[in-house]
């Protein structure tokens, strides 16, 4: 596997927290959590595949979705996290920071093996 | 920017192909719903984006940035073909979601053409056993000049062919069937979580530089 698919695995697989984190912050529409994602982390997604997860991830519980006619000329779909969804980021969280930490742990002993 | 005449049916035009693909595997209601939301995005980075050089290419690049058509239209249709399915294990979504996997992939056409032929095989043990009372002379182990040919009905029976297998292949024939069902269904099933999964990883585009 090439650095890049290994890249592009890693930002993949780590989507699923980055939404539920944007959508942590309070209610968004897709855009705002596409821009979101844009000006936090480095993970910019091709806009139009985006709502397929949402989705999903509103359908599995995560999120809740609600049209909002009169705010702009046009209506928007804000999401937001459920219960479920809350509970569900704390865990991915506790996962990520776990992981993190062992690989953070690895590499520090990978460096001192070498001095 | 405000659109022009010839920008809005640009607009109405990507919408319409969306909803003409989209329309394919999912309920009109989701489809609604979609490109309801698809042309929110639309609308949103129209009124922000400058009309530079001109209003052509700038739609271009919000439309570029979204993605072609199809490709949005099949993201939703695997998320949600195959969530229903795996959520539901019911014969239809099921269905919807081997057809969509065999009419992506080369590999998808392969096993969904191995899951298609189990499901027959399970509904042929059923119809057999329907067919026993209907067709008892034509139903049954067939055998021709003493090697078994085939388990199923003959019409007419060949001349040289004896039929083996009184009344009592009816509940064997449907235990079989049953069997049978429930097992490439449970397979279908696992299949299509992990094809889930790998969909999940391949779904969504994510470009280290734009």
């Amino acid at each position: 596997m090439s650095i890049d698919n290994w890249l592009e695995q890693l930002r993949r697989g780590s989507l699923d927290l980055a939404i539920l984190l944007t959508a942590s912050a309070g209610p968004r529409y897709g855009l705002a959590i596409i821009q979101h994602l844009e000006a936090f982390t480095d993970l910019v997604v091709t806009e139009g595949t985006i709502y397929p997860i949402l989705g999903r991830l509103t359908r599995e519980g995560l999120l809740e979705a609600r049209w909002v006619d009169d705010e702009a000329p046009h209506p928007r779909k804000y999401y937001r996290l459920t219960p479920r969804g809350v509970r569900r980021l704390g865990e991915m969280k506790v996962e990520w920071k776990g992981l993190t930490d062992k690989i953070d742990r690895l590499m520090a002993a990978a460096e001192e093996s070498k001095e | 920017m405000n659109l022009s005449a010839t920008g809005e049916s640009r607009v109405n035009g990507y919408l319409f192909v969306l909803e003409r693909s989209l329309k394919t595997f999912l309920p009109a209601d989701t489809v609604r719903d979609a490109v309801r939301e698809i042309e929110s995005h639309l609308r949103d980075r129209v009124v922000a984006a400058d009309a530079a050089p001109n209003e052509r290419q700038a739609l271009e690049r919000i439309l570029a940035e979204l993605g072609p058509p199809l490709r949005v239209a099949q993201a939703y249709s695997a998320e949600r073909i195959i969530d229903e399915a795996v959520a539901t294990g019911r014969l239809l979504p099921t269905t919807r979601a081997i057809w969509h996997m065999a009419t992506t992939t080369a590999m998808g056409a392969l096993i969904a053409t191995g899951l298609f032929s189990g499901y027959a095989a399970g509904f042929s043990f059923l119809i057999i056993a329907v067919m026993k009372p209907i067709f008892p002379n034509n139903v049954g182990l067939i055998v021709v000049d003493g090697l078994p040919r085939a388990f199923g009905a003959e019409f007419p029976v060949p001349p040289n062919a004896v039929i083996y297998g009184g009344y009592w292949i009816i509940p064997i024939s449907i235990a079989c069937g049953l069997a049978v069902l429930a097992l490439v269904h449970r397979a279908t099933r696992q299949f299509l979580m992990r094809w889930r999964e790998r969909r999940r990883l391949h779904a969504v585009t994510v470009e280290t530089d734009r």
